[in-house]
């Protein structure tokens, strides 16, 4: 029942090599009026090519930007799994509880990439901002923009970019030292050169005093920045899906 | 009857594995069932007809429209509903999440709200309608992601495992509001044969081939003595 | 769902929650650039006592809001004492904790609803830079629903792993954590896209 000879498929066949980036090309050449509006849109149709996403078949050309439902539904996951990691239960190593949310920064970065972990970082960031008590220690509400601690939580959204900026610089296949690179130098770097001016002009306090004061959670972070590491290189045997990647099919 | 489903030599590669493997077949009849083991390709082909994931090559159409250059037509023709109860809700409320379905259409606020109140009746929710989605039982759950397909008036209503996360009561309260007499189309996804024999026909994936499409009860038995081992 | 909301029917409550917002925006910002002295340490006091009992939250709510941010008082004044004299030391730390404060009561008082609807308003001028509201609101809309969800599937890995005699470690839990979600994820965005979210 399936052996005819293929009249339909014969340009899809021809050019498979390629994917669906060029399927979907072949097909709209083929003849449909939506063409036009199609072809704008072949680069970011090969981008989200994969697997799980329908949008190859995009209907009109978008911008690079425009986040697609695959998108909007891990930019949602990952800020609600920053919630979890805010978790009063509290996840302890050792006797010493530590919020799991700056773990959460590097994670999203590694995992989601750059413009959806910063993305996913600034959905958090709402949800908490309108009131949500998600902050470690049960904090919520525009309170803590406005506290001394406001300029961490807006480093995050650069933090998370930019290991995602760095983790990703060379596509889908992550390395240990570059993903470790990408950990420290966005989620703590960036977070700390963020956070301590913001720190230093709502406390009124010199730089160089509010940076010595913000050391102590330095050797947290650079546990927090091994664990990141360790489990991003883990989950890309574990769940490849999860690095779906933005360039290429 | 409206336009069939028409597979032309069709592959679905995912990531190593090739997850169908040139199907062709061409589908008539109101109540189709799909059955095969797990990983056989039969989950595949119902994200395939959904518009979920694009043939890898070969072609594809669904009541006369293709799902991949036509996803728009496709969207409005199509519903569907997935196994895991929630992961198919968007919304806070029973309500909102209804009503979430028809954000696309641009209807007049009381004609939407209309076809909330019509579809949350028919579904038996309407009491929960300002309940929060996820304070629902699993069974409830999955009559809302019913509701949130069918309220969107599918020609073509695609359900893969509706059934898998429930208990036999849910299940067969599922089940009926599936199979009962309407004039949609259905394609069934299901490992419930005694589901597959409600069906007009039925279609048997192994292995990302398609192995049999014909009477439910034949096929359904030519499945169980594949399983003999 | 969890939220800082605290029922009440004060005027202030039915005030529309984009003028409210923009209201004690102001206030704040004129707390925090008051001057670090003693003077200007009573007044932003008396200003919060005074927001308080004008919006009709109550003193009682207000010490209650005190006691939570009782640490981030302790460890300023703790690090403002150890560099800085005794009074702007003390001044410093009223300031922040008088702006943390009445900032708390655009969330108590203010649903979540409103505030999402009151957020895709105040972007709506945005459009024509690329924004869009209404998928904006779409995405913090299932971020909210998803809290929960994944709650409920962390304390299912804590269960499972417990069940098994896995020790509790940070690495141990989150990666299934992660694997679950993800998945969860996947099948969320292609509930979206059956849905007719492009």
């Amino acid at each position: 029942m399936s052996d005819h000879t293929t009249t339909p498929a014969k340009q899809t066949g021809a050019t498979s090599a390629s994917g669906a980036a060029a399927t979907s090309a072949g097909t709209g050449a083929a003849g449909t009026a939506a063409a036009a509006g199609n072809a704008t849109s072949a680069a970011s149709a090969g981008s989200a090519s994969s697997t799980t996403s329908p949008a190859s078949a995009r209907p009109t050309g978008q911008s690079r930007l425009r986040i697609d439902a695959t998108d909007i539904a891990r930019i949602a996951v990952f800020a609600a799994i920053m919630a979890v990691l805010g978790l009063p239960a509290g996840i302890a190593v050792g006797s010493v509880p530590i919020t799991a949310q700056t773990l959460g920064v590097m994670l999203a970065g590694a995992i989601l990439g750059a413009w959806r972990g910063a993305l996913s970082m600034v959905v958090f960031l709402v949800l908490v901002a309108i009131g949500l008590p998600l902050l470690a220690g049960g904090h919520g509400g525009i309170g803590v923009f406005v506290g001394p601690s406001a300029g961490y939580l807006f480093g995050w959204i650069i933090g998370a970019f930019v290991v995602g900026a760095i983790v990703h610089a060379a596509g889908r296949k992550l390395t240990w030292l570059r993903t470790s690179i990408g950990v420290v130098i966005g989620g703590i770097v960036v977070v700390y050169a963020v956070g301590i001016p913001v720190q230093a002009a709502v406390t009124r306090l010199p730089l160089g005093q509010t940076a010595v004061q913000s050391l102590i959670f330095i050797p947290g972070d650079l546990i927090k920045a091994v664990i990141a590491v360790a489990i991003t290189m883990t989950l890309v045997r574990a769940y490849p899906r999860a690095f779906r990647s933005r360039s290429r099919a | 009857m409206t336009a069939p489903i028409i597979l032309n030599n069709v592959s679905v590669r995912l990531g190593e594995s090739l997850a169908l493997d040139d199907v062709s077949l061409r589908l008539d009849q109101q109540r189709i069932a799909v059955i095969g083991s797990n990983g056989s390709g039969k989950s595949t082909f119902a994200r395939l007809l959904g518009g979920l994931v694009p043939p890898t090559t070969g072609s594809l159409s669904v009541h006369g429209v293709d799902p991949v250059t036509q996803s728009k037509e496709l969207r409005r023709l199509v519903g569907v509903v997935f196994s895991n109860p929630d992961a198919q809700i968007i919304m806070p409320t029973v309500a909102e999440d209804a009503a979430f379905s028809l954000r696309g259409e641009k209807l007049p606020k009381a004609e939407s709200a209309e076809r909330v109140r019509i579809a949350l009746e028919e579904f038996g929710l309407t009491d929960l309608a300002d309940r929060a989605a996820h304070d629902l039982s699993g069974g409830q759950k999955q009559l809302l992601a019913l509701c949130g397909a069918v309220i969107r008036r599918p020609q073509l209503m695609i359900a893969d495992e509706p059934t898998a996360y429930l208990d036999a009561r849910n299940s067969r309260l599922i089940a009926n509001h599936l199979l009962a007499p309407n004039d949609r189309r259905l394609v069934l996804v299901t490992h419930d044969l005694t589901l597959a024999e409600r069906c007009d026909v039925a279609v048997l994936f192994e292995n990302g081939r398609l192995t049999g499409v014909g009477d439910p009860a034949e096929i359904a038995a030519r499945y169980e003595a594949s399983l003999q081992c | 769902m969890l939220t800082l909301y605290r029922p009440g029917t004060s005027w202030f409550y039915r005030a529309p929650a984009g003028p409210k917002a923009f209201a004690l925006l102001l206030v704040v910002l004129g707390v925090s650039l008051l001057p670090s002295t003693y003077s200007c340490a009573a007044l932003a006091g008396g200003v919060t006592v005074l927001a308080y009992l004008v919006s009709g939250v109550g003193l009682v709510e207000l010490g209650r809001q005190v006691v939570g941010v009782r640490w981030i008082i302790v460890i300023t004044l703790a690090f403002q004492v150890l560099f800085v004299p005794m009074e702007p030391a003390i001044a410093n730390t009223a300031r922040v904790t008088a702006a943390i404060v009445i900032a708390a009561l655009l969330v108590l008082t203010t649903r979540v609803a409103d505030l999402l609807d009151a957020l895709e308003r105040g972007l709506r001028p945005f459009i024509r830079f690329g924004l869009d509201p209404a998928r904006i609101a779409l995405v913090l809309a299932v971020a909210i629903t998803t809290v929960p969800v994944l709650t409920r599937l962390a304390v299912g890995v804590r269960e499972a792993q417990r069940a098994r005699g896995v020790r509790a470690g940070l690495v141990s839990f989150v990666i299934p954590f992660l694997v679950v979600s993800l998945k969860h994820a996947d099948e969320l965005g292609d509930a979206l896209t059956a849905r007719g979210v492009n």
